[in-house]
């Protein structure tokens, strides 16, 4: 199977982290190669010492973007797991990348804020942290994304079925099972083995 | 990196391994005195499939939703299927190892046909139909796969009820020896973090073979030509252990483990003829003697319980607005169930000793109880006798069975041999359950058992 890309973007607490995750886990099983890219990592090594004006987080974007680039062209699974809010630099990396599946994690903001796994929320609210996106930073919302997880209204593992059997349908992952039965002429083979074994 | 290989022999009983034959597996001797040998509890039934799957995940066989080889599709009269690999949705020790950036070498593992992707190699098990099927992941290793193996692998034996038994223990040594050549070429072209084969040669031996060696079987004839070909095939597997053995580097951990043991059979009971007789089953016309049972003989209107058979047995029963001519009224479901329950552990041989057979409501001992399980799970007389599908002739009980061979029914314990540092373990035990063994190894491998398995951990 070839590499490709699989971006997610959404605000804070939109689910981002957790769906890569899991979706890392099961293409590790599906015997793919993976690796996930998530933006609080990446923070803490590849894009240390950044901040969050426009122009940090672009760079930011576009770093993660050119990792995942590399991946891709190397049969990996690169999963990405960033707020990346601008469209523009979004565009830029499917651009760059080619084969490249957007995932909007899509949550309204009253949501999150009750949500707020993180207390983020409540800090920007209270002006304790500038530039906090969705609250007094913009968020871009993708116009075409390939898959959107609506992760208030779905449970993990409905957004997380959705996403793989999307991959599949597309063609970017093998299928986990053969969902083909026995035919009846495989089936007489194993019931005559079986007989004959006494099994039944 | 912590490295793991098992060594699966299907149907090697402790009687044998740990008793009997001890002294001539030195290889396998070897293993356990370095570190541990013990008894290991199967799965209700003690059967292949569920067995071995429910050791690699650590779940029952309600938990996995196929309780045999053949389970109920619907409550249709007629719709069994064969749990194969894509009824496993539980996950293996290999799909953690996966999780967590091992690869896996996974060989005749049941349940693994159709095989599915992973990272690493599988080759299928005895369920595949045969060898033009795709039963390799990845699908090029099939050629690889014959030609490493003398030129054709065999799955498992065709023909096993053969009167020709000089071919079929030929074919069974053949069999074996071809897996473990092949197996120990894949073993060598990688790392592999964890490494199974299972072996199918002893339960086949087993099966065929029982009545020449074991002095108490009704049918051993003293001095026959195969008294030794159990012993002197334990003894050629224990040397395939030993081969196996020495391409192994120290660090690598090895254990060797059956799904469920064998003992002597003593003869079937004839389920439905009983349920007959019990005034439970009713056939549209008596047959005029001793006949195999089929679904086409019932007259459902007048039937309230009918079985399938094999090493053990399964009842159904037609309940009303459950099975499409039903008779059982829901209501009195539990009644009934008590009743047929009471009655079966009431059987007994022909000199009216009570054969002690084993009854069990799937609800009472799964934790869960998915897709259709059979209404009842029998053991008769605590697996000294098997079930047969024979109908007419008045007969419950026979010994010369019309559907498979008559040697060896299965036992409840299975062998578990380890290398590890007996320091390691939380206690060194002789009696252990196959769900402990997927925890077991994952924790050996760094990885923290799942929560939901139901088995513990051995080590500390």
């Amino acid at each position: 199977m070839k590499g490709f890309t699989l971006w997610f973007t959404g605000l804070s607490g939109s689910g981002k982290s957790t769906l890569a995750h899991r979706i890392e886990e099961i293409l590790l099983e599906r015997g793919m190669k993976v690796e996930v890219l998530d933006g609080d990592v990446v923070r803490q090594n590849l894009s240390k010492g950044l901040g969050y004006s426009k122009e940090d987080r672009d760079i930011n974007i576009r770093r993660i973007g050119w990792v995942c680039h590399i991946l891709t062209r190397n049969e990996v699974v690169a999963i990405a797991a960033a707020i990346s809010p601008y469209k523009e630099i979004r565009n830029e990396n499917r651009r760059l990348i080619g084969r490249f599946v957007e995932v909007y994690c899509k949550c309204p903001i009253e949501c999150l804020k009750g949500r707020d796994p993180k207390g983020l929320y409540e800090k920007a609210i209270r002006g304790e942290i500038k530039n906090f996106t969705g609250v007094n930073d913009p968020y871009e919302p993708p116009e075409h994304p390939e898959i959107i997880a609506e992760t208030d209204k779905e449970s993990v593992d409905e957004s997380v079925n959705k996403i793989i059997r999307t991959l599949e349908l597309m063609g970017c992952i093998p299928a986990g099972e053969d969902s083909e039965d026995y035919t009846a002429e495989e089936e007489e083979k194993i019931k005559k083995r079986l007989k004959d074994l006494g099994y039944i | 990196m912590e490295k793991i290989l098992i060594v699966g022999l299907d149907c090697a009983t402790p009687q044998l391994v740990f008793e009997q034959f001890a002294s001539d597996l030195p290889n396998l001797a070897g293993l356990w005195q370095k570190g541990i040998k013990a008894r290991m509890v199967s799965t209700i039934p003690p059967i292949t499939v569920p067995a071995w799957t429910s050791m690699m995940t650590s779940k029952d066989p309600g938990q996995l939703g196929f309780y045999g080889f053949r389970n109920r599709g619907g409550y249709d009269y007629e719709n069994l299927y064969f749990a194969n690999a894509n009824y496993v949705k539980e996950k293996t020790i290999w799909n953690y190892a996966n999780r967590h950036r091992m690869a896996a070498l996974c060989f005749g593992i049941p349940q693994t046909y159709p095989p599915k992707p992973m990272n690493g190699i599988t080759v299928g098990c005895f369920l595949t139909p045969d060898k033009n099927a795709d039963y390799t992941f990845p699908g090029e290793i099939k050629a690889e796969l014959d030609k490493v193996a003398d030129g054709d692998y065999i799955i498992d034996i065709k023909d096993f009820r053969t009167d020709n038994k000089d071919w079929l223990l030929e074919q069974i040594y053949i069999m074996t020896e071809r897996r473990f050549k092949a197996f120990r070429h894949f073993y060598k072209k990688d790392e592999w973090p964890f490494a199974m084969m299972v072996e199918m040669g002893i339960d086949r031996i087993h099966h065929g073979f029982w009545r020449f060696f074991d002095q108490g079987h009704r049918l051993f004839e003293p001095g026959n030509k195969y008294e030794n070909a159990i012993r002197d095939y334990y003894i050629f597997v224990d040397q395939k252990i030993g081969e196996l053995l020495n391409e192994l580097d120290a660090q690598t951990s090895v254990m060797v483990v059956s799904d469920h043991g064998a003992k002597r059979m003593e003869g079937a009971i004839c389920v439905n003829e009983w349920l007959k007789k019990m005034g439970w089953l009713k056939l549209k016309s008596e047959p005029k003697e001793q006949t195999r049972f089929k679904m086409e003989m019932v007259d459902w209107e007048h039937t309230a319980a009918w079985s399938e058979g094999g090493y053990y047995a399964r009842v159904f029963f037609n309940v009303q607005g459950r099975e499409p001519q039903g008779v059982v009224p829901q209501n009195d479901y539990e009644k009934f169930r008590d009743e047929v329950k009471a009655a079966l552990e009431a059987i007994a041989d022909e000199s009216g000793k009570n054969i002690g057979t084993l009854v069990f409501k799937p609800q009472d001992i799964y934790k869960e109880v998915k897709n259709i399980p059979p209404d009842l799970i029998v053991h008769f007389g605590n697996l000294d006798w098997r079930s047969a599908g024979s109908v007419g002739g008045g007969k419950i009980h026979i010994y010369e069975n019309d559907t498979g061979p008559d040697d060896a029914n299965h036992a409840q314990e299975a062998i578990f041999i380890w290398n590890i540092e007996p320091g390691r373990l939380i206690e060194k035990k002789d009696l252990i359950s196959i769900y402990d063994l997927a925890p077991t190894v994952l924790k050996y491998l760094g990885i923290s058992p799942p929560q939901d398995m139901i088995g513990k951990s051995l080590l500390k």
